[in-house]
C-alpha cells in the first residue's frame, strides 16, 4: 500500500463522523460530532482542512446546497463517503483489529 | 446576534476564497446554538477561539489551493524582481555618463520605474478573481514594491519612494476594477 493511501487519526475519525451523519455531514455537524463523542475541542478549519485532503484523495464527495437564513445565506457543503472512502474505513478497521487481537483491556497503568 | 466583527474579519482573511462561505456558515450556525444554550458572552469567546485556531489550518489550505501562491507570485514575479531588474539597469546605465552619480539626478529613470511599476501592478491585479484578492496582491505589492526599493534607499529621492509605494498598490486595485468593466 502506497504511503498516501493510509488514513491518519484524524481523517479516521473524520471519515467515521461522516458515515454517522449520512446525508447531513457538512464542517460544523462533523465537528460537532467528533467532538460530541471523543471530548476533543476541535476546530472547524481543522475539519475542513481535512475534508478538503480527504476529498483530494477521493474518499470523500463534496455536493453544495442552498443558503439558509440561520447561516446568514451562505451554502452548505454536504459529504458523502466514496467507494473508496468505504473500503478505506473498512481496511482500517481490520487492521485495528488485528493489532488489537490477543490484548487485554484496559490495560495496567504504567505498563510498558 | 451576530459574531464579533473583528474575529469575522479575521476569518476572512485566513480563508481561501473557495472555503470561506461554507466555513463563515459553520460558524454563524453553530455560534446562534451557542448563543442559546450558553448565553452571547460565552458563544462570542467560542467564536474568537474558532477563528485564532483554525487561522493555521485555513492558511495552509488556502497554500494548497493556489491562493496565496497566486497572490506571492504576483508581488515577487510581477513587480518586485522587474522593479529590481530596472533599478539595476538604470543604475547601470547612469554609471555611464560622466559627471553624474546616484539615481536622484535621473528623474527620466525614476519616473519609468514607477510607470513600470503601475503598469506590472495593474496587470497582477487584472489576474484575479475577486475584489478581495487583489486587495491582498494590493498589499503585497507595496511590500514587494518596499522591498526592491530599499537597499537604494538613501540615494533615492522621497517623493520616488512615496510615488512607487502609492502607484503600485492602485495599479493593482485599478487593473482589476478596469478587468471588472472590460468583461
Amino acid at each position: 500500500m502506497a504511503k498516501g493511501e493510509t488514513l491518519g487519526e484524524f481523517e479516521h475519525l473524520i471519515l467515521l463522523a461522516v458515515l454517522r451523519l449520512k446525508t447531513d455531514a457538512y464542517g460544523m455537524r462533523v465537528r460537532r460530532e467528533i467532538a460530541g463523542r471523543t471530548g476533543r475541542d476541535v476546530t472547524i478549519g481543522a475539519v475542513y482542512a481535512t475534508l478538503d485532503r480527504l476529498e483530494e484523495k477521493g474518499l470523500l464527495t463534496a455536493k453544495l446546497s442552498g443558503p439558509t437564513p440561520e447561516r446568514g445565506g451562505r451554502a452548505k457543503k454536504s459529504f458523502t463517503l466514496t467507494g473508496a472512502g468505504v473500503e478505506a474505513v473498512n481496511r482500517s478497521r481490520r487492521e485495528l483489529e488485528s493489532m488489537l487481537e490477543g490484548l487485554r483491556f484496559p490495560l495496567p497503568e504504567g505498563r510498558r | 446576534m451576530t459574531p464579533p466583527l473583528l474575529a469575522r474579519l479575521l476569518l476572512l482573511a485566513f480563508a481561501a476564497e473557495s472555503e470561506f462561505e461554507f466555513v463563515a456558515g459553520d460558524l454563524l450556525e453553530e455560534f446562534h446554538i451557542l448563543c442559546r444554550s450558553h448565553g452571547r458572552a460565552n458563544a462570542r469567546r467560542w467564536y474568537w477561539s474558532q477563528v485564532i485556531r483554525s487561522s493555521a489550518a485555513l492558511t495552509s489550505l488556502r497554500m494548497r489551493h493556489g491562493d496565496m501562491a497566486h497572490v506571492a507570485a504576483a508581488a515577487g514575479f510581477g513587480v518586485a524582481v522587474p522593479l529590481l531588474l530596472l533599478d539595476r539597469l538604470w543604475t547601470f546605465v547612469y554609471s555611464l555618463i560622466p559627471l553624474k552619480e546616484g539615481l536622484d539626478r535621473a528623474p527620466g529613470f525614476l519616473a519609468a520605474n514607477i510607470v513600470c511599476a503601475a503598469i506590472l501592478a495593474a496587470a497582477c491585479g487584472a489576474t484575479s478573481r475577486s475584489f478581495r484578492r487583489a486587495a491582498a496582491i494590493a498589499v503585497t505589492v507595496t511590500a514587494a514594491a518596499a522591498f526592491s526599493t530599499w537597499e537604494s534607499l538613501g540615494a533615492t529621492p522621497f517623493l520616488y519612494v512615496c510615488s512607487l509605494l502609492t502607484a503600485a498598490p492602485a495599479g493593482a486595485l485599478l487593473g482589476y476594477r478596469s478587468k471588472g468593466k472590460l468583461s
